[in-house]
Order: C-alpha cells, then sequence, then structure tokens
C-alpha cells in the first residue's frame, strides 16, 4: 500500500519546484501588507514614504507606540476605546456563549410540542443579514433608549442562529443516561446545565465565544449608528476617526494598527485550534 | 409520597420550553421585528428627525429606486465589487488548497500563512492598504518595478477603475486564506482509497485531481461559491474606510454605504427601508440557494 502512496504523492520535480515557487510567491504576497505594517510601526514618518520604502530603518522609533496609545491631544482616548471594545466584545461573547448552550440543550434534549417549529424560527434568522436590517433595529434600540451605551452594543448581538445551531449539534450526542443519572440524584435541570452539560461543553464553547468576540472587535456598522459620545466609541471607530484627520502620523497610524489586532493576534497563536473552525461549516451543510 | 400530577416527560417538556424561550424573546425583538418594520417602513415617507407621523405611499419609494440614477449606480457597484471578488477568491482558494494539499511539508505553515490577514480586523485592513495606496506607498513602487516604469502614480485611490480594484484587492486579500482553509478541509475529507482505486487504473496526478478530487469537491465548491458572493454582498467597512478618509465615494458606493448614508446623512428611512428590502431578497435568494444546494448535494463518499 505505501508504494502506493510513494507514487500517489511523487510529483514531476520541475511541477514540484513549480508548486513550490507559486505557493512561495503567494505567500509572500499575502504577507507583505503585515510585515509593512510591523516595519512601518517602529518607523519615523519621513523614513514610511521615503521612495524605495526602507523594509529596515535605522531608527526603532519606539515612540509611536507611546504616542498611538497616549493620542494626539494626551487623553489616552485610545486606552479608554480600547477598553469599551473588550467590555463589549467579551460581554457579547459571554452571553452568546450562555444563551447559546442553554438553547441548543433545550433543543438537543428536551421534547416538547412546537420544537421543530422553534428551532426551524431560530434558523430562519440566518437568512436575515444584519445589513439589511440595520436601520430598523437602530430605531428599535434608540426607542428602547440603549442608544450609545454598552446595553445597545452587547445586546442586539446576543441571540446568535449559528451559536445555537452549533452547541445544539455538539449536544446532540451527549449521553442521555449521565443526564438521567443525575436526574435519579435529585439535581434540578439548571443545575444539570451548570454542572453537567456547560462543563462537558468546552470546544463547542471555546469555538463560538471566539466566534463572537472576533465580529465585535471587527464590528464597525453597529457603533457607527448608534454611538454618540466619544467616551463610549470603540477601537473601529477610533480608527475610522483618525483616519479622517489629515494629519496623523503615519507611523503613529501603523503604531495603533498594531496595537489594535493585539488580541487578535494573541488569540491566533494561542488558540488557533478554535479560530479557525471548518468543522461547524462542514456540519451546517450536513443540516 | 404524592407526586404532583406531571409525568417526567411534561416536566421536561416545561423545561425545554423554559430554556428555549428567553432565546425566542430575543430575536423577536431584534430580528423578526426589524424586519417585518422594515418592510412596512419601506411604503412610507419617513423622515428620521421629523415628529410628523409618517406617510404611506404606496410603492413610490420602490419606484423611485428603480428610476434613481444613484441607486443603480451603487447596484452595478455591488454587482462589481462582487462578481470582481468572488470569482477570484474561489479560484486562487481552490488552486492554493489543491497545490496545498500535493506538497508533504509545511502544509500547516501556509494555511496559517495565507490565514493571517483574516486576523486583523477590516477597519486595521482598510488602515495599512490605505497606507499601501498611497501615492508614495509601496503598491505604486512594486507595480513600477514590476512594468519597469519609474516614478508612475497610479492613482489607487482616486482614479474609478483602480479605486474599485483597490477594494477588491483588500477583500481578496482579507478572506483568501480562510476559503483556502475551507477547500483543504475538503480535499482533506475525500478518502485516500478512492485515490488508490483510481492509481490502480492507471491514471496519472492531473488525471487524479481532474476526475476525482474536482468532481468530489463540487459541494465544497458550491458552498464556497455562495458563501462568498453573500460576504461580497454584505460588503461595508473597506468602502466607508476609503471613502470617509478622502477617496471618491461615487465609485465604491456599494448598496450597504447607500443605505447607510440615505438613513442616516439623509434621514430618508422609508428610502432606506426600500433598499434594506431589495438587499434583503437579493441575499435571501443566494442564502436559500446555498441552503438547497448543500442538501441536495450532499456526498457520502462510502
Amino acid at each position: 500500500m505505501s508504494t502506493f502512496k510513494a507514487k500517489y504523492l511523487t510529483l514531476d520535480k520541475a511541477v514540484q519546484a513549480l508548486i513550490w515557487l507559486f505557493l512561495i510567491a503567494s505567500c509572500v504576497l499575502v504577507l507583505i501588507p503585515l510585515a509593512f505594517m510591523f516595519t512601518a510601526s517602529t518607523m519615523p514618518a519621513i523614513d514610511i514614504l521615503k521612495l524605495p520604502y526602507p523594509w529596515i530603518s535605522d531608527h526603532f522609533h519606539w515612540q509611536n507606540f507611546w504616542n498611538a496609545i497616549r493620542g494626539p491631544e494626551g487623553t489616552f482616548e485610545f486606552l479608554r476605546n480600547t477598553v469599551n471594545s473588550l467590555v463589549v466584545a467579551i460581554s457579547v461573547s459571554f452571553f452568546t456563549v450562555m444563551l447559546s448552550s442553554i438553547t441548543g440543550y433545550g433543543l438537543a434534549k428536551f421534547e416538547f410540542k412546537g420544537r421543530n417549529l422553534v428551532f426551524m424560527l431560530i434558523m430562519a434568522t440566518m437568512m436575515i443579514p444584519f445589513e439589511t436590517i440595520m436601520i430598523p433595529l437602530y430605531m428599535v434600540v434608540t426607542g428602547m433608549g440603549m442608544q450609545d451605551s454598552y446595553v445597545g452594543l452587547i445586546v442586539p448581538f446576543v441571540a446568535n442562529a449559528f451559536g445555537i445551531f452549533l452547541m445544539r449539534q455538539f449536544l446532540i450526542p451527549f449521553p442521555n443516561e449521565v443526564l438521567d443519572a443525575a436526574r435519579i440524584d435529585g439535581a434540578s435541570e439548571p443545575r444539570i446545565f451548570t454542572q453537567v452539560v456547560l462543563p462537558n461543553a468546552g470546544p463547542a464553547i471555546a469555538t463560538l465565544a471566539i466566534i463572537s468576540f472576533r465580529a465585535q472587535w471587527d464590528n464597525l456598522l453597529w457603533p457607527l449608528l448608534i454611538v454618540q459620545s466619544e467616551n463610549m466609541k470603540t477601537i473601529p471607530l477610533y480608527i475610522t476617526k483618525f483616519m479622517a484627520e489629515t494629519h496623523s502620523d503615519e507611523g503613529i497610524m501603523m503604531a495603533v494598527a498594531v496595537l489594535a489586532s493585539l488580541p487578535m493576534f494573541i488569540l491566533f497563536f494561542t488558540l488557533s485550534k478554535y479560530f479557525v473552525n471548518t468543522e461547524g461549516l462542514h456540519s451546517s451543510t450536513k443540516g | 409520597m404524592r407526586k404532583r400530577g406531571f409525568s417526567m416527560e411534561q416536566k421536561k417538556a416545561r423545561w425545554g420550553w423554559i430554556f428555549v424561550t428567553p432565546a425566542l424573546i430575543l430575536f423577536s425583538i431584534f430580528s423578526f421585528y426589524p424586519i417585518f418594520t422594515a418592510f412596512y417602513t419601506s411604503f412610507y415617507n419617513k423622515n428620521l428627525l421629523s415628529l410628523r407621523p409618517p406617510r404611506y405611499i404606496g410603492w413610490a419609494n420602490y419606484q423611485y429606486l428603480f428610476t434613481s440614477q444613484e441607486f443603480r449606480e451603487s447596484v452595478i457597484n455591488t454587482a462589481v465589487f462582487t462578481a470582481g471578488t468572488f470569482v477570484p477568491l474561489v479560484v486562487f482558494s481552490l488552486i492554493l488548497a489543491a497545490f496545498i494539499m500535493s506538497i508533504n511539508k509545511f502544509q500547516r505553515f501556509f494555511q496559517m500563512a495565507f490565514y493571517a490577514p483574516a486576523v486583523l480586523s477590516s477597519v486595521v485592513a482598510a488602515l495599512i492598504w490605505l497606507l499601501i495606496f498611497d501615492p508614495r506607498g509601496i503598491a505604486n513602487q512594486g507595480l513600477n518595478t514590476m512594468l519597469g516604469t519609474s516614478g508612475v502614480n497610479y492613482h489607487w485611490l482616486s482614479k474609478a477603475g483602480m479605486l474599485r480594484l483597490s477594494t477588491i484587492i483588500v477583500y481578496f486579500w482579507k478572506y483568501i486564506g480562510y476559503f483556502t482553509i475551507v477547500f483543504v478541509s475538503g480535499i482533506g475529507s475525500i478518502p485516500y482509497t478512492l485515490h488508490e482505486a483510481a492509481l490502480i487504473d492507471g491514471t496519472n496526478r492531473w488525471q487524479n485531481f481532474w476526475y476525482i478530487t474536482f468532481p468530489l469537491l463540487k459541494p465544497t465548491t458550491l458552498l464556497v461559491s455562495v458563501m462568498a458572493l453573500i460576504q461580497c454582498l454584505k460588503t461595508f467597512s473597506t468602502q466607508y474606510l476609503f471613502s470617509s478618509s478622502g477617496a471618491p465615494t461615487r465609485p465604491i458606493n456599494v448598496i450597504t454605504l447607500n443605505i447607510y448614508n440615505t438613513a442616516i446623512k439623509d434621514y430618508r428611512i422609508g428610502r432606506a427601508s426600500a433598499m434594506s428590502i431589495l438587499l434583503f431578497l437579493v441575499m435571501f435568494l443566494f442564502t436559500w440557494l446555498q441552503l438547497k444546494v448543500s442538501k441536495t448535494e450532499e456526498v457520502t463518499y462510502m
């Protein structure tokens, strides 16, 4: 058998070389903008706009990072906005995980009349892209007086059909005997959920938590609609404002870019297993 | 001890409802109600700031959109962006995935490298590319080196065509890795025994890809295509950021940007709702297609 495998894997030397060349070339092309961001973040602005671009500068201009954090007026607005982004992203991802797992558990392990209808209704919301309801949603949220607040930034994203689907699929194979044993021991249903089901849903929870954290860290459109005051701004809004200011220093701009990406890079390198989730995708194709 | 008249099943049914109710309430407020409101409002002349009650105007908002030059332009912009982005995305992610699976070292490294841009948020991506596309930036330098010209400014952010291309490049760059990984896992899920059988029948490597891998990847390809398509129709950040940092808005005024500006800058909620409904219908069509495709095209390999 192994000879077949070897044959299958052996390509013409020339073809193989071309494939490697293509992969390395595309890899370099894809990584250039990232390399640009990292190198430019440590350069004074004069160096960044030099022709040609000096990939390695003589001056290591670490002040960019300090200036990025301090802000042009020394208000440390960047920090304030980072805290906002963290509060929103962490809360959304926490509440999404809780709500999705409790709903997914209800749909996976409880027989009740109308269960399929409930499931279909929830799945139907996947057909409603956020972009098409943002204007009425904006009016709902302002009508409830939640504009310009953490609540308004968090609550509309907590019910997440994909998350519910993910948790339901994950919990369906969970052994019923374990649940029944806990019931016989006299554990209440909420207790079974928090002490038996949740601790066993780790991988699905991690995947979902990261997906929702990223979505909110990246969310521009919604804060753009409902945030008015400076101190409720999130990082995407901070960067937008920063870009619109014409006299921004390019080095500081890239330092802001690096700092704003830091949480994502940390997650990416520590939890890459859950970061790129194709399992959820493939299970969703299987319906 | 006498128990209340609930059987185990009834008790469980009750708990089932208790567990799903919070989600249903939230979906009603933040998904179902808004989409119905959008339908309803699209038949009214409603102004965001005006205190007068909105006036029923029938199909007038839709009639306006079908004759409006601006709306036609934003439909064209969205179509150009979507076609220009999703076709290269699907083609190149398939090629990259096939290549990655054909080498026997660094498979994971290449996947991670291509995925790296997706780690950044779209705002950061736009910020980086804004400097790259600067007249003195590395995009001009790179193109000048490649074409053997010197000091030519290609107007990445000012000429209509180039500006559109620029937004396409940003999007392509950001999503290529994700779709490559989807294809890699699609190719990886094809059992090796199928290739083996074909090899016994004397196929060569190319035939093997063309007659076995590629047809079996059809469901993945369709799924990726529709996903990429839907993703492109929703594009907002790149266009918004480029236009708000000084690039001309007209060539990149995609539908989402048009909805945002109509509602927030012009306060015309009725008209923006009508646009939202049209976008919704188009995307609904594609999402429905995606579900249909992923159900009927499902393959079990064994």
